[in-house]
């Protein structure tokens, strides 16, 4: 190779790197290395709802009343003394996958059942991703009936439509724009829908959506998921939970 | 050099360079991964690596389309252009891992088969807000794929090198493709500032350097983007003035614009000849090569020619063009019309008319 000359280097790959070429190389190849890493350092911090505290729990098996509106759910009795609370804890069923419970599940709906799955929860929103059901007792002592809803007005609330199965901790981030086209496999599928609503204190508030007749919603807001909506209707006090009653028509993108 | 096929025909750099090259895509994932279980146990673990190889194709491709121009503005990165190649099957890996992770766990164990709900789950394809960011991705990693099963020589051969570089010049429509996917996904679902900066600057800089690369080529064409061509001056007998032998180092070559092709005219053991500019490989600058051991040798991938022939040396095969050269004086006079690829041609003797 005829690099003699240091003012006339040549690299030819195939037979090695003339001294100040590989002095260059040796000081910008490693700060170039050390860019690409700091980025892996500090892509991570700025994940958007990567670290929300939407986890697994270990809870394998639940008893409780299965009902089948607006979206399946299971009302499991509290324990203890709940003064003036809700008698039952609402925990909303999905199936294993992007789906519904299976029908063998659905079948005993408004009785009450020895309930096997994996539950997620965020904040006091609970899903169950069901894998079976069995027929229980109903128990000895304790309610066995919730009380009817109890409406709590109109209003007029702003927020965004999820799949009631990632948000809860499935996937994170269970919402948004990269998630759209799951949480559009996931209600089609009949994962119940919820409506997520930031109050002024910044609190998540949850609402389980019904139609004007208190069945599910699923496949008239499919194209309103992911984006911020604007839905005016009845708030439902039901179990521990809300239903948001209104006519999916009048939901507005905003 | 086109002699047999090999899957890689390795040596000691290409090794150093896939060592470094894949050292760091591994602690990158690696570092990725550690970072974010740091900083939170209950994490979705799919979702981080589906960033991890998102994110690292995205770094990479941009390394990958600055190599070319910081090598036409300093021979110094010539070495990174060497195997680029790798780099981009790297890249290409990385994006295909991104794809796969996203499109299971995003799209399956739904109602619909995956590939399906890829590109009919989100419909506003007319709404540039809402738009299915995902089929941009889709689109991109289609001819990131295309590149990358044509990527070896075998191709290059066989497509004929300008229909091969045509084909691997849609990596600036990948990328295109790849910021809206970017954008209109990541960015719209994560308004984080350090995001959008990091994806802004990323794109300022690829478009600068290319524009700045492309002035000062045109500069150095004759052609000034800006201001007017300088015409080609030829003679009667069809010879055009290149400059003075003065002009040209030892074993080195001037690169002139005659009749719209660049020609390279070299200079060494006291004489002159002038070829074609192109490299019959991947159609690398040859006027920015030396004469090594009696060859013109290519910058990018050290493929060699005969100065006086075009024809590569025993045993390999390339032929490129050549060009009649005289001397008048000191001054330089080729051909403007070229002779056909492997024409051997007697090179114009220095100080003798």
């Amino acid at each position: 190779m005829s690099n003699h000359n240091p003012q006339d280097e040549f690299f030819i790959g195939y037979l090695g790197v003339p001294p100040r070429l590989k002095r260059f190389l040796l000081t910008f190849i490693p700060v170039l290395v050390l860019g690409v890493l700091a980025l892996a350092f500090l892509l991570p911090t700025v994940h958007f709802d990567q670290f929300n505290l939407g986890k697994r729990t270990k809870v394998p098996e639940f008893e409780g009343l299965l009902i089948g509106n607006p979206s399946p759910h299971l009302l499991v009795p509290r324990d203890g003394a709940v003064g003036t609370n809700s008698d039952f804890s609402l925990y909303l069923l999905s199936g294993t996958g992007k789906t519904s419970p299976k029908p063998a599940v659905l079948e005993q709906v408004d009785q009450w059942v020895k309930l096997k799955g994996t539950p997620f929860h965020r904040n006091h929103l609970t899903v169950i991703a069901t894998r079976s059901a069995e027929p229980t007792e109903p128990p000895t002592s304790g309610p066995i009936q919730p009380t009817e809803g109890q409406s709590l007005g109109e209003f007029s609330l702003t927020g965004e439509i999820v799949d009631g199965k990632c948000y809860p901790g499935v996937m994170k981030p269970g919402r948004t724009k990269t998630h759209r086209s799951c949480a559009i496999r996931c209600l089609s599928g009949g994962v119940p829908p919820v409506f997520v609503v930031h109050n002024q204190a910044g609190d998540q508030l949850y609402f389980l959506l019904s139609d004007l007749d208190g069945t599910a919603v699923n496949d008239k807001v499919l194209d309103l998921v992911a984006d911020p909506v604007q839905i005016k209707g009845e708030v439902i006090q039901y179990a521990d939970a809300f239903i948001l009653k209104a006519d999916p028509a009048t939901y507005q993108l905003l | 050099m086109g002699v047999a096929y090999k899957a890689v025909q390795w040596n000691r750099q290409k090794l150093v360079y896939d060592i470094i090259l894949l050292t760091t895509v591994v602690f990158y994932l690696f570092f990725f991964e550690g970072i974010s279980l740091h900083l939170s146990s209950d994490l979705d673990l799919k979702g981080i690596w589906i960033r991890a190889f998102g994110s690292a194709a995205f770094i990479l491709l941009h390394i990958i389309l600055s190599i070319g121009p910081l090598s036409r503005l300093s021979s110094k990165f010539l070495p990174l252009l060497y195997n680029r190649r790798h780099m981009g099957v790297t890249m290409f890996t990385l994006a295909l891992l991104h794809a796969r992770d996203a499109l299971a766990w995003y799209h399956d164990f739904g109602n619909l088969e995956p590939i399906v709900s890829l590109f009919v789950s989100n419909t506003h394809y007319a709404d540039f807000v809402r738009f299915p960011f995902e089929a941009l991705g889709g689109m991109a990693l289609v001819i990131l794929f295309l590149m990358a099963a044509t990527s070896h020589d075998f191709w290059l051969t066989n497509l004929t090198a300008p229909v091969w570089k045509t084909l691997h010049m849609g990596v600036y429509l990948a990328y295109g493709l790849l910021v809206g996917h970017v954008v209109l996904g990541a960015l719209e679902t994560n308004p984080h500032p350090f995001l959008s900066a990091a994806v802004g600057v990323g794109f300022v800089w690829i478009v600068g350097l290319h524009l700045i690369t492309a002035l000062r080529e045109a500069e150095k064409d004759g052609v000034p983007l800006f201001s007017q061509a300088i015409k080609s001056n030829i003679d009667a007998d069809g010879f055009v003035h290149i400059g003075s032998v003065t002009d040209i180092p030892e074993n080195r070559a001037k690169i002139a614009v005659i009749s719209g092709e660049r020609v390279a005219i070299f200079k060494y053991d006291g004489q002159i000849s002038a070829i074609s500019n192109v490299c019959q490989h991947q159609n690398g600058p040859l006027g920015e090569g030396k004469i090594v051991d009696g060859c013109i040798t290519c910058p990018w991938h050290g493929y060699q020619y005969l100065p006086d022939s075009g024809i590569s040396p025993p045993p390999f095969t390339e032929k490129i063009p050549t060009f009649n050269v005289k001397i008048q004086g000191d001054q330089i006079l080729v051909n403007a019309i070229p002779n056909p690829p492997g024409t051997p041609v007697v090179p114009a003797v220095i100080g003798q008319e």
